[in-house]
């Protein structure tokens, strides 16, 4: 019977909290970039203009296609080397970051605008007639009465999201960053209290995203009876 | 001011309207009606470049509708438009939904827009609802709101697309006041509407629709009256019998 040894836990607290900061700057990073991105993509596809909404099907297919590790993967090894021939950037400048956060970012925009074309396509076609009968461009119509009728109406999926993306930020771990579950991971390596660790770190990724998703079904019934 | 010039459309193989031609002068209140699918409400659609043509043409104040260098906002921008389901914008108090195109589009200042807003509910009795939210306002109020809000940029002419349909019966009539109102004050206004005591009561002429074509064209008096086509006689006989 494995006897449990929490003792290395406390005294690895500060270093896990870092691990923790490194996990929340990808997410928030990539939830904005990507909602962004992702924004412009749902756009595209439910543009008229054939090329622009070939293109954007195009990139959501094929991001839907394919594994997040892989793409990870790919940013880890293969971004850095171009971004360093083309823009010269000193060679083995660490990139693990940012490239964990352009690939997260990129491929979860492939998602993020499926739902926002929904949420797009949700709002009555009347209103965008209103919009324009007042002779407001279509700029003007999505900006001002669309898409904030859109958000209002996918805030608890685009929140439900992030929450999936916060838990697949512990994917790093293949560009060895140490984000909170790679942090753990080394820590319990390191004291041989491997199995500890890992319940530990499955502990707080429960707590915060159960939480979390708690808070968005409290705040999809508000949604619903206002 | 608004003049149709054999203006035809079609979805594919069927035909929605078929070589309209009419003209509306500056004053003139047109009442449309006719059976449901008769093109009346595409054909209004028409008038402010919402609803694409194929062939024929439509004038707006000297303005081609269908020409592709014509700037269709702008357009648009001088023609009010109330439709069948209000359609205010339900995440903006109404103060908001009368300012927000007076703002963005015509370059007003937040305060010119809102006096202006105000100046409007109060006509349209609804002054003390300004700051609620579409949502909290009864169907009636929130088509004169509709209306207010078309007024506010202060359009050349008014379209009106089936305005009380969507209305419980007791509400038609504080929409209908309204209308009856803006026709007396010499708007000109185009209105699909079944209604035809408010044609009666200040429609300049009657355009009667069926197939997409215009089947009549004539004063209220003849249109009540005598009716000339068949197809007419027969939509009034069944309208006004209730």
């Amino acid at each position: 019977m494995h006897e449990f040894d929490w003792s290395s836990i406390p005294n690895s607290l500060p270093f896990l909290w870092d691990g923790m900061k490194i996990s929340l700057e990808i997410t928030l990073s990539a939830v904005v970039f990507g909602i962004v991105w992702g924004t412009l993509l749902a756009l595209m596809r439910l543009s008229s203009i054939t090329p622009l909404s070939w293109f954007a099907a195009g990139y959501v297919n094929l991001f839907r296609a394919i594994p997040l590790v892989m793409v990870l993967l790919w940013f880890f090894l293969i971004v850095p080397h171009l971004l360093e021939s083309i823009f010269g950037f000193p060679r083995g400048s660490d990139m693990r970051l940012s490239s964990a956060i352009a690939g997260f970012a990129l491929f979860e925009a492939a998602y993020y605008s499926e739902i926002i074309r929904a949420g797009i396509q949700s709002v009555p076609k009347g209103q965008m007639a209103a919009a324009s009968a007042l002779g407001m461009t279509y700029g003007q119509a999505m900006r001002l009465v669309v898409l904030p009728q859109a958000f209002r109406n996918m805030v608890p999926l685009l929140l439900t999201q992030g929450i999936i993306l916060f838990q697949d930020t512990s994917l790093v771990y293949v560009s060895a960053l140490a984000d909170f579950f790679g942090a753990a991971y080394k820590v319990g390596d390191r004291d041989g209290r491997l199995v500890e660790l890992l319940l530990f770190a499955g502990a707080v990724y429960f707590v915060i995203c159960f939480t979390a998703s708690r808070i968005v079904r409290h705040y999809q019934n508000k949604l619903k009876t206002a | 001011m608004i003049s149709m010039n054999k203006v035809s459309k079609h979805y594919g193989a069927f035909q929605v309207l078929t070589d309209c031609t009419t003209q509306v002068h500056k004053g003139e209140v047109i009442v449309v009606c006719g059976p449901s699918g008769s093109g009346k409400s595409t054909l209004i659609k028409c008038v402010n470049g919402l609803e694409p043509f194929q062939s024929g043409e439509i004038i707006v104040n000297g303005v081609s509708v269908g020409d592709p260098k014509t700037n269709l906002s702008k357009l648009r921008s001088t023609v009010g438009m109330v439709f069948q389901n209000f359609e205010l914008f339900p995440h903006m108090s109404i103060i908001d939904n009368l300012s927000i195109a007076q703002l963005k589009v015509l370059g007003r200042s937040e305060e010119q827009a809102r006096e202006k807003g105000y100046k409007l509910l109060d006509r349209v009795g609804l002054r003390q609802q300004a700051e609620k939210y579409p949502g909290q306002l009864s169907g009636g109020q929130q088509q004169r709101v509709a209306i207010a809000r078309a007024l506010a940029m202060d359009p050349i002419c008014m379209l009106f697309d089936e305005p009380t349909s969507a209305l419980d019966p007791e509400m038609v009539n504080e929409v209908l006041d309204v209308m009856t109102e803006l026709a007396q004050e010499g708007m000109t206004m185009m209105c699909v509407t079944h209604e035809m005591g408010f044609a009666r009561r200040v429609a300049s002429r009657v355009i009667f629709m069926d197939q997409g074509r215009i089947v009549e064209d004539d004063s209220k008096e003849a249109f009540f009256e005598h009716a000339r086509s068949e197809r007419a006689q027969q939509f009034l006989a069944k309208i006004l019998h209730h």
